[in-house]
């Protein structure tokens, strides 16, 4: 579901905004920090994760999306 | 509400820049054309191949030998056999290496440790047809060799229909997600590499639209423009589903090394028992329901177990699941501190994940029914190779046709009776008294898989169809949409109605059970129809036909 963006991090150049491919960050303005404005869109395609130069975005894997696995046996 | 219009003129006009695309775009204009792509994504990481792919099915001589009829010979009879006419494979495959070397070239690194390496999709003792390659940077490399030959990109664009002239087809018209803006191109030709129609069918978590095995934003919008334009479609009524971890809906079973094993232990199938990268575990490619039938008969949950592979074999692996993008599992486990090299990690079949095996029928030329359209992608199997060679393939095509042109005939005022309806959408009050796109989405979506799904029969598809017609109805007269964005998204809504009544039409026409169209009320092959099933629209009736495809 949604991407996470650490504001401390962040460099407000939006080019994950860019690089999205749903537009879940619809709206955002170059020089503030992206709004993650349609996080259900989100495919987990990492592309905002690979283009972020600082490091500040990252994803939650929502509880109803979790893999499910079997403790060690 | 009033869109502003944006002009633009080229010779070819791609739809759609993913791998198929993109391989149009830089083959077309390399041979001379001026060429606009227009992308309701940005094509960096739009389509399938977003961030990263690992397997291209190729024939490379230096590995399979000399003989290339014997190998296509093989590959007809092996688990590959289809049902596309032989000129189409053997261009394909042909082609393949051509490709391979060209996407090396470019910076794609299509060797591993410097050699062809081929693994999984394939049983053991089998010919290999896969190439593992390292696709993670794929879409930005691709878009950088379409820049540097002069192709022009337009992000945020999404066509709704296309143009034509007579019966040729000369652009398309389109609306930016981003502001209030119609598009009108014009071309001398169109070529559609706009992929599958994903959002159609309900997902493993229906409750959440974009957790999808392949891309969620690709829904069917070629195809629904092809189809209104008139252009042949095929094979629509054959659905495939695939498999691949619980709730975390990816595709690449291939790419995983382990084997599915039952809860205590044992391998639910005989082809391999120990963890093999080369091979990981094929039985789900012939026996598609082992999960559903273990779940019900008391001996699931079933597991793709890694446990054995050793660390080289552990980051082997990782190393392809990265490249095909499946970043996001990874991390997951990563974050849980947990091995995934001795994880079990749960898998299911994606059952009513369906989407059609058929799409958009295109020749061995890339060209479609109508002249001055190319189609290539997600339309048929063969996944990112048979994108990127009949993506090339389309762009000599109409390099071809389109310099043969004599002058265009003077552009008529375009149009769209689709763009006629986004208009009044997004001229509706965005509150409860119109609908969302995602409950006419999510309406679709329960009708495809309750009655359309598997099994199958004439009551269930009839009233199935005449469901959909309300419901499109309802969309056409209540659809809303507060800003660009959710315009676009009802306009995939939109198509997404025209796709599903064609399967569904497609469905009732074929009267017997082949792969896993199951028709409970025709539960037999029947020998006389091992042919494509055609659809095409004509003065607003959508007609059938049967062809023969030439196998030899």
């Amino acid at each position: 579901m949604p991407p996470v963006i650490h504001a401390d991090l962040c460099k407000k150049c939006c080019r994950c905004a860019e690089a999205c491919q749903s537009d879940v960050f619809y709206g955002s303005i170059p020089g503030t920090v992206p709004a993650v404005t349609y996080p259900d869109e989100c495919w987990h395609c990492n592309a905002c994760v690979m283009e972020c130069p600082a490091g500040a975005v990252e994803l939650r894997i929502p509880m109803n999306l979790e893999p499910m696995y079997q403790e060690r046996r | 509400m009033t869109l502003n219009t944006v002009h633009h003129e080229s010779d070819l006009l791609v739809i759609g820049g993913g791998i198929a695309g993109l391989m149009t775009a830089i083959r077309a204009a390399e041979l001379g054309l001026k060429v606009i792509v227009a992308d309701k994504s940005n094509v960096r990481y739009s389509g399938a191949g977003a961030t990263g792919n690992d397997h291209f099915q190729c024939y490379i001589p230096e590995y399979h030998g000399d003989d290339f009829n014997a190998w296509i010979e093989e590959f007809q009879t092996g688990q590959q056999a289809t049902i596309r006419d032989i000129k189409f494979i053997r261009t394909w495959l042909s082609r393949s290496f051509e490709i391979v070397k060209l996407w090396d070239a470019w910076g794609i690194p299509m060797k591993y440790d410097g050699r062809w390496e081929f693994a999984g999709h394939g049983m053991p003792g089998d010919m290999l047809n896969h190439l593992h390659y390292a696709g993670k940077h794929q879409k930005r490399i691709l878009e950088n060799e379409a820049r540097r030959r002069g192709a022009v990109i337009i992000n945020r664009v999404m066509c709704v229909d296309l143009l034509k002239e007579g019966e040729r087809v000369c652009g398309a018209v389109g609306i930016s997600t981003r502001d209030d803006a119609v598009h009108v191109f014009r071309a001398g030709g169109v070529a559609l590499g706009t992929g599958s129609a994903i959002r159609l069918y309900p997902g493993c978590t229906p409750s959440c639209l974009f957790n999808a095995r392949l891309c969620p934003n690709c829904v069917g919008d070629g195809r629904a423009m092809a189809f209104r334009a008139g252009a042949d479609m095929a094979s629509l009524e054959i659905p495939v589903f695939r498999c691949g971890p619980v709730y975390f809906a990816r595709a690449g079973k291939a790419t995983w090394g382990g084997v599915l094993r039952d809860p205590q232990g044992t391998p639910v199938g005989p082809f391999v028992t120990r963890p093999d990268n080369r091979y990981g575990d094929p039985v789900v490619d012939v026996y598609q329901d082992i999960f559903m039938d273990y779940r019900d008969s008391a001996r699931g949950p079933v597991y793709m177990d890694c446990t054995g592979l050793d660390r080289e074999g552990v980051e082997y692996m990782t190393h392809w699941l990265e490249n095909e993008g499946n970043c996001g599992i990874l991390d997951f486990f990563k974050k849980e501190g947990l091995d995934i090299g001795s994880t079990p990690v749960e898998f299911r079949s994606y059952d009513r994940e369906l989407s059609p095996r058929g799409g958009i029928l295109y020749d061995e030329n890339a060209r479609t029914s109508l002249k001055g359209l190319y189609a290539a992608g997600d339309e048929f199997f063969g996944g990112i190779s048979c994108a990127a060679v009949f993506g090339w393939v389309a762009g000599e095509s109409a390099a071809q046709d389109i310099k043969a042109l004599g002058n265009r005939p003077e552009a008529s005022e375009p149009e769209s009776l689709t763009l006629e309806l986004l208009r009044a959408i997004r001229g509706r009050e965005r509150d409860t008294r119109h609908a969302t796109w995602q409950e006419a989405n999510c309406a679709i979506q329960q009708i495809m898989g309750d009655y359309a799904g598997i099994p199958r029969s004439e009551n269930m598809l009839k009233a199935g169809a005449d469901n959909l017609e309300r419901i499109a109805r309802r969309a056409r007269a209540t659809l809303a949409a507060g800003n660009p964005h959710e315009l676009a998204r009802c306009a995939e809504v939109l198509n997404l109605l025209e796709v599903g009544a064609l399967i569904l039409h497609a469905a009732r026409e074929r009267r017997e059970t082949r792969a896993k169209h199951i028709r409970k009320d025709f539960p037999f092959t029947n020998p006389h129809l091992n042919k494509l099933l055609v659809l095409r629209r004509e003065n607003g009736e959508t007609q059938v036909e049967w062809r023969a495809v030439r196998k030899r």
